[in-house]
């Protein structure tokens, strides 16, 4: 005979691990659903491969890029403007860049995993609107393929707003999973339960 | 005794399987992009310079919208004549956008010239289509020799390549037509000899008679995805 601790063990593993994987044929795509896609790849959107934040530092205007593994932004291409009129900017500076030898382009300054430009600011307007700050970067995916120059208005100072959280579906999926699974261990632990009451 | 250690067996499979799926989805988590064969660019100014768009970000990835068939389109050649895409209507195409600054575009190059070399007396055609300032292209090509035929846009290859489900440009890409103008595929990134080959073997099939579309499809999706399984990709 199993003990009940066991059994209780058992039974929660078996359906905590049915619920997975049915949460796992949910989340599996078919080849069929494929479409005419066939080259799947592991690209990333622009936005999440050189993901752009900005900030103000006294008079210095911060912009910082966080450059995704296996993705790199070309040094020659990155600038830092201004876009609001009462806004003025120095020459943005960048630290120098990691040296990449490509056949045909030459020798380029790339930046990998993190870079922050920065540019000190005046304003004419004594501060009557918000800083407004154009940046323009272009990069590429080691695995071969490039992306058209970036450019992006940014409001450094600014608290951007919080996105909303996206969880991707199949975290959904899981968490329902879990909830049911957990729900049913339930139920088969009160069937299963021996009350140790006394003889009448 | 025997249906206990049958029900253990039977609880440590799923609890394998559970542990398994759970790996699978983890990982298809750290790499968001599978699903679409596209990506989308949000922000950008395409490679002639002030085709500005701001946008704001965006982490989805919607499925592209690659037309069937090949989209009727005409865009000008090296010397500027609008050239329409039907002028190789029955070969199949090999459609390959490209931009003078990107350098995985120059990289394939050379496998684009000898595939025209190889292919292009057998019905399979190799046309570039640069989505460049037309300058900046035939001086491009005219130091590279580029051998096979090119097609310059700005705004225009951009709306080709819209229409062929790119909604916002990132480059190289290769589009795959067989003789009946169906596309086969649509091959995004730095195309390599082994990808080239396993494509074209499908259209020849395709060409023949000897295979359907769909099962064309299927043929190539499995293929790129072994190959890129033994690259480690």
């Amino acid at each position: 005979m199993m003990h009940p601790v066991t059994r209780l063990i058992v039974r929660t593993l078996v359906v905590a691990a049915a619920a997975a994987g049915l949460a796992g044929l949910a989340a599996a795509k078919p080849w069929w659903m494929r479409g005419i896609d066939s080259n799947e790849n592991d690209f990333l959107p622009p936005d999440v491969a050189f993901r752009v934040s900005s900030s103000v530092d006294g008079n210095t205007v911060r912009v910082h890029w966080s450059i995704a593994d296996g993705y790199y932004l070309y040094r020659q291409k990155m600038n830092i403007q201004a876009e609001s009129p009462d806004l003025v900017l120095s020459s943005p500076t960048f630290p120098p860049g990691k040296l990449k030898s490509d056949p045909y382009l030459g020798t380029q300054e790339i930046f990998v995993q993190q870079v922050e430009g920065s540019a000190s600011y005046t304003r004419t307007d004594g501060g009557a609107h918000p800083i407004e700050v154009k940046v323009a970067y272009q990069g590429c995916a080691e695995a071969g393929l490039c992306y058209p120059a970036i450019t992006k208005v940014l409001f450094p100072g600014v608290n951007a707003p919080t996105p909303p959280a996206t969880g991707h579906p199949w975290e959904r999926t899981a968490i329902l999973s879990g909830g049911l699974a957990f729900f049913l261990a339930g139920l088969l632990l009160k069937k299963g339960r021996r009350l140790d009451t006394p003889a009448t | 005794m025997k249906a206990r250690a049958f029900r253990f067996a039977a609880a440590a499979l799923l609890v394998l399987f559970g542990i398994w799926t759970g790996l699978r989805l983890n990982a298809s988590r750290v790499s968001p992009a599978p699903p679409p064969a596209i990506v989308q660019v949000p922000a950008g100014e395409a490679s002639p310079p002030g085709l500005r768009d701001e946008q704001p970000e965006s982490e989805s990835l919607p499925l592209p919208t690659i037309p069937e068939k090949l989209p009727d389109f005409t865009l000008g050649d090296r010397t500027g004549t609008p050239t329409p895409i039907s002028t190789w209507r029955g070969k199949s195409l090999i459609l390959n956008f490209w931009a003078t600054w990107c350098a995985p575009c120059r990289r394939e190059m050379p496998l684009l010239a000898t595939l025209h070399a190889t292919w292009a007396g057998r019905g399979i055609e190799v046309v570039g289509i640069a989505v460049d300032y037309r300058d900046k292209v035939v001086s491009f090509a005219d130091e590279l020799k580029i051998p096979y035929p090119l097609l310059i846009g700005e705004q225009d290859a951009l709306d080709v390549a819209t229409r062929l489900g790119v909604e916002s440009p990132v480059f190289p890409f290769t589009v795959f037509t067989d003789g009946r103008g169906d596309v086969v595929t649509l091959f995004l990134g730095e195309l390599h000899p082994p990808q080239a080959d396993l494509i074209l073997s499908m259209v020849v099939s395709l060409n023949a008679n000897r295979i359907s579309l769909q099962d064309a499809r299927r043929r190539i999706s499995d293929g790129l995805h072994d190959l890129r399984a033994k690259s480690g990709g």
